[in-house]
């Protein structure tokens, strides 16, 4: 059984290559340290949202609300910047804030024992509503006197951009936390088998509280380092967020049910995602094109599971036969 | 070490425990042996602070303790491992031996949590074992032993074993077996359930026996031989609640020929007659369960054969065996014998839809028409039809959920313990209505694990002991004492011989 | 026989009475209080005003009530779907294929589109992920098709479709009201409907009695997709104009109604009614926010908390039934 771990550890790296190399054929900025440097930092916003989103899969829950929570924080860190606050500290207030409300969240989900799906409709709306509130209703631009902030994060060092690298730190930071801590540990066994892990004593709110806390930051890092990049941050903006990062997630392994996946996983679902939707947009194919690509990429990882689960169960199957046919002979 | 002594508990009118004690020593094995309902369980979740007991208490090492929570039982030492494993099998055996508990520190990395596993996982006899590897890697037994292995991590001092060995192969249970030893040897006491007296013999220092609620005197199992333990488990039941034998029985219906599927180790020959029940006697994992779901195409056939009135039957899923006429009633009726939410009208009708509607429309009247007569044939007042099946009590459930199977005209009815949880009025009733329906010429083929229901009911059985056939009886000629020996204890050489 | 009455809880009917009395008067109370500070709020004008607003979120959520009460929670492709078929309407239409032959192709498609998400949705398990992929699908090929521009109709037959007024009242509130009464019949009433819910009660007993569970979740999407197929054909006849992004955020606006309404999201229960009146509760509230000028980031607000207040409230409920 080691064999098939190693196996399909080796499967998704491997797959994320092969996109990588079908498009770098024919499209000569793949392969330049710029185009690699535009790719990864192309990838930051749903990078982001990805490792909080899949913190929340693991533990066999689902947080809708991230694609609200995202722009919140966008129009939140606009408006501190726009009151004298420096970037990063008014990047840092608004993901405090949104740990303490997911933290928030994961309580209630976790209390009242309901479905996170239900729950969290009810934040994506409500949290859209607070953002546009909080932007009455525009589009928040940064001071004409500030506007070199965007600047800042435009650097590049080899094929890495301030962003990505913050992205790929993210991913480090996740993938540490989920493996080596006892509070990711839980996460893995409320999601792995809920009942069995509250029969041997895990304790069951802490880590849908963690969860929730940690996905609500991550979108608001997004969401803030995004209308940091722009220079602007629009209420409304986002929405193909969720669908992006949850098609990362499962095609990097986090699987549908809980319990299962690692984020070294999800950054290769992450690349094989992304390489896929700006290799399209960099072919000519129209904007809506990507939104496509991105479902359908995600039913032929769901096909491949699903179909993949049917042959395990077949080859049990066939194995207990032959091993009845061994004893009769 | 522990003394439990007087403990009571009922729920609402069924009584549960009327007065039981039970007091283990540190390194000694104690038997909890007695019939299914006879209050076992109740027992050991009270000790493992799964529930509170009404009157009673609890000593451990001469402190009178209460517990609230399991939590509560864990941290005076008390460990239980119950009959449903709870291992999370993505995550790895190590990380199984340790689910649960805080004090291992915050810093997990895989190789200490391997490391500091290692010691347990050997005691168990698990050194064989990638302690990194994914729990669902491992076979039932090994992960049996894994939750053993939790036990000794957290220092239990009380370790309650539930049917440790009920869904293992004997290689395995030997690994059980010498689990046990080690826990006994670092002085802890073990309260070891089972229904298989071979291993009491083996393994355990002393006996309770648990009957109708109550506990007798514990006895020393030397002092013992396998009648006397069995006489004590059964006593004199009253066998009123069984209605008369059959009158006329027919030709063969129902054959199977070394039929052989998951959960049998055996393959497995018998005839069911027009007319006649038939029962199929066996405890958990005895391979009594995996006949019926064999012949009603839940589990498939992967050699042998069956036939029905002559033609072949291999029926690929419930489906196809309702369309043959096999219709089966599992034993868990929460799971998938009723429809909790809906009135129980909807219950009775669910497999009989084309009967009770025309032109795609439910026809209220005929449904009424449907469900009615059914209802009151199993002694259900036709007022409570209206209500919601889940609101009904045990034993009507049970009634609604065997009946809805009758509305069908089934050519044969197979059920997976047909009075379980039910109490006694409606068992008769439900004894009543399954030799109704045999007379009728509808076979019915039954798995229970209680010999008196076995006996009172079926007109011929078979006995079952760890996945093989042990032989098949007529009712008339046998006695509860024999067929709890089949089932617990039979002879090597009554077994068939390993193919 | 005395084990009749033994055990048998009794019926909650008091209950029951008593509770949904106090939800009607305190809802009574509060359009009371609504109409004495808002004083356009309670006129019979305003009301139609509720209705017909509502009409579109209540149709297509009448559609995701029937996926919630088999069991599958909800499909996260309500929006694109609808915009998907009120393009391809158009373009029949256009294309001089006439108004009533491109309403029963449209029709034909949606039941087909949404027969297909369901059996997909047996096979896959995961209701959410399953739609969420579709409907990326499904706004693809609208793009697609549309070359992601507006379609503009010039059809007369299509316009007096979608702006017929029969009584006064728009056609899209008598759709509204007559899709709830048909489907609360057909869920109450059909053979297909008590498949429908006894799937949502209990998956593996519907299977365990042989009912064929893939068929029920391949209805109730089919019937999701016919709801769509309905609002996408008014809308597109009263503007007469198609474009792939008509419907965004249909989806959680019907979600939200269906939740609103209290149809339990376990399954196995509830009347799309209930939906219905959701929506038309969501209407109400946006309309009486409206009326008092609010913004619209506060109306998000509001309804997003209404949303969680009645979720958590009917699951409390639910839960304290049991």
């Amino acid at each position: 059984m080691r064999k098939g771990l190693a196996a399909g550890a080796l499967a998704r790296p491997a797959l994320a290559l092969a996109v990588y190399a079908i498009f770098a054929s024919s499209l000569p900025n793949y392969h330049t340290a710029v185009g690699v440097w535009a790719l990864l930092d192309g990838s930051v916003l749903t990078g982001l949202v990805a490792v909080g989103v899949g913190l929340t899969m693991i533990a066999g829950e689902l947080d809708l609300s991230v694609a609200s929570m995202a722009a919140l924080a966008g129009v939140l860190t606009m408006r501190l910047i726009g009151v004298g606050a420096v970037p990063a500290v008014a990047v840092a207030v608004a993901v405090v804030a949104a740990a303490l409300f997911g933290a928030a969240q994961g309580y209630l989900i976790s209390w009242l024992r309901i479905n996170s799906l239900v729950f969290t409709v009810g934040t994506l709306i409500g949290l859209r509503g607070v953002a546009l509130v909080a932007a009455n209703e525009t589009t928040l631009t940064l001071p004409l006197d500030q506007l070199s902030i965007t600047d800042a994060v435009d650097g590049r060092l080899f094929v890495f951009s301030p962003l990505s690298a913050t992205m790929l730190g993210a991913f480090a930071l996740a993938g540490l936390f989920a493996s080596r801590t006892i509070w990711g540990r839980e996460i893995y066994a409320i999601g792995g088998g809920r009942a069995e892990s509250r029969v041997a004593g895990v304790p069951q709110r802490r880590p849908i509280v963690v969860a929730f806390a940690a996905c609500a930051a991550f979108a608001a890092l997004a969401g803030g380092l995004m209308s940091i990049r722009s220079g602007s941050a629009s209420p409304l903006s986002f929405d193909a967020a969720l669908l992006e990062a949850v098609a990362a997630c499962l095609i990097g392994g986090v699987a549908l049910e809980g319990g299962k996946g690692g984020f070294f996983g999800v950054l290769m679902g992450l690349f094989t995602l992304r390489l896929v939707l700006s290799g399209i947009a960099s072919l000519g194919a129209p904007f809506w094109a990507q939104n496509l690509a991105a479902g359908l990429l995600l039913i032929f990882v769901i096909v491949v599971e699903t179909a993949s689960a049917a042959v395990g169960r077949w080859r049990e199957r066939a194995g207990a036969r032959a091993a009845i046919a061994d004893r009769g002979a | 070490m522990l003394n439990m002594s007087h403990i009571a508990r009922r729920y609402g009118a069924a009584v549960a425990l009327e007065s039981a004690d039970l007091s283990v020593a540190g390194g000694q094995v104690m038997a909890l042996l007695g019939e299914n309902g006879a209050g076992k369980s109740t027992l050991v979740k009270i000790l493992a602070g799964l529930e509170t007991p009404d009157a009673g208490a609890i000593e451990i090492d001469g402190r009178r303790r209460r517990f609230h929570s399991p939590g509560q039982a864990r941290e005076a030492g008390v460990g239980y491992v119950a009959q449903e494993l709870s291992i999370v099998e993505h995550l790895s055996a190590a990380e199984n031996v340790f689910l649960g508990d805080i004090r291992a520190g915050w810093y997990r990395s895989p190789r200490r949590i391997a490391k500091r596993a290692r010691p347990y996982l050997d005691a168990m006899g698990l050194s064989h074992i990638d302690a990194l590897a994914p729990a669902g890697d491992l076979s039932v037994g090994e992960r049996q032993l894994v939750e053993i292995a939790r036990l000794l991590s957290r220092s239990a001092r009380i370790a309650i074993l539930d049917e440790p060995t009920a869904a293992l192969a004997d290689a395995e249970i030997h690994k059980v077996e010498n689990a046990v030893r080690t826990l006994v040897a670092k002085g802890c006491a073990v309260i070891y359930v089972t229904h298989r007296l071979r291993e009491v013999f083996r393994l355990c220092d002393r006996v309770t026996v648990l009957r109708s609620a109550r506990s007798f005197p514990a006895v020393d199992v030397a002092s013992l031989d396998v009648d006397q333990l069995i006489e004590k488990m059964l006593g004199r039941r009253l066998d009123q609640m069984f209605p008369e034998r059959a009158r006329a029985i027919g030709e063969d219906l129902l054959v199977l020929r070394q039929a052989q599927g998951p959960g049998l180790r055996a393959p497995v020959s018998l005839a069911v007659r027009r007319g006649e029940i038939v029962g199929l006697a066996g405890q958990v994992g005895s391979g009594a369960n995996a006949v019926l779901r064999l012949i009603c195409g839940l589990a498939s056939l992967l050699s042998g054969e069956m036939t029905l009135g002559g033609e072949a039957l291999a029926p690929g899923s419930l489906r196809d065996a309702i369309a043959r006429g096999v219709c089966f009633c599992s034993d868990d009726r929460k799971r998938d014998g009723i429809f909790a939410g809906r009135a129980v009208t909807e219950t009775l009708s669910a497999p009989s839809l084309s009967r009770v509607s025309r032109f795609g429309l439910i026809d209220g009247e005929r449904e009424r028409g449907f469900a009615e007569p059914l209802a009151r044939r199993f002694g259900l007042d036709p007022a409570h039809l209206r209500r919601k099946t889940g609101n009904l009590s045990g034993g009507n459930q049970q009634k609604a959920a065997l009946g809805k199977w009758v509305g069908v005209d089934p050519r044969v009815l197979l059920v997976e313990e047909p009075t379980r949880g039910v109490d006694v009025g409606a068992r008769a009733e439900i004894y009543g209505q399954l030799r109704r329906l045999a007379n009728e010429g509808v076979p019915v083929v039954f798995a229970s694990s209680d010999t008196q229901e076995v006996i009172g009911l079926a007109d011929r059985f078979a006995t079952f002991y760890q996945g093989r056939m042990v032989r098949m009886w007529n009712a008339a000629d046998a006695t509860p004492e024999a067929i709890t020996r089949d089932v617990t204890h039979p002879e090597a050489a009554a077994l068939a011989k390993d193919a | 026989m005395s084990t009749v009455s033994q055990g048998a809880r009794p019926a909650l009917l008091h209950g029951k009475l008593a509770r949904r009395f106090f939800w009607a008067a305190a809802a009574a109370a509060a359009l009371a209080l609504a109409g004495w500070t808002t004083p356009a709020f309670l006129t019979l004008d305003n009301l139609f005003v509720v209705v017909r607003a509502a009409s579109t979120t209540g149709v297509v959520a009448i559609g995701m009530s029937y996926v919630t009460i088999s069991g599958n929670l909800f499909a996260l492709s309500a929006g694109q779907l609808s915009a998907l078929l009120g393009i391809v309407y158009a373009l029949l239409v256009r294309a001089g294929a006439g108004a009533p032959a491109a309403c029963g192709a449209t029709l034909v498609a949606a039941a087909g589109a949404g027969a297909a998400q369901g059996y997909a949705m047996t096979i896959v398990r995961n209701p959410i992920i399953t739609t969420i992929a579709f409907g990326a699908v499904f706004a693809g090929i609208a793009a697609l098709i549309s070359g992601n521009g507006n379609i503009r109709l010039h059809n007369e037959i299509a316009t007096w479709i979608g702006t017929m007024r029969p009584l006064r009242v728009p056609i899209q509130s008598w759709v509204f009201v007559a899709w709830a009464l048909v489907s609360a019949f057909i869920v109450a009433k059909t053979r297909v409907g008590r498949l429908l819910t006894l799937s949502g009660e209990n998956r593996l007993a519907a299977q365990a009695s042989g009912l064929r569970v893939d068929r029920a979740a391949a209805f109730a999407l089919a019937m999701l997709g016919v709801s769509c197929a309905i609002v996408a054909i008014f809308s597109v006849s009263q503007f007469s104009q198609a474009k792939a992004d008509m419907f965004s955020g249909l989806d959680i606006d019907c979600i939200a109604s269906v939740l609103v309404g209290g149809v339990a999201l376990r399954g196995g229960r509830g009347s799309p009614v209930q939906a219905a009146l959701g929506a038309a509760l969501i209407a109400l509230l946006q309309n009486f926010l409206l009326l008092r000028a609010l913004p619209s980031g506060v109306r998000f607000a509001i309804v997003g908390a209404l949303v969680v207040a009645a979720t958590s409230g009917f699951h409390l409920l639910q839960r304290r039934e049991r």
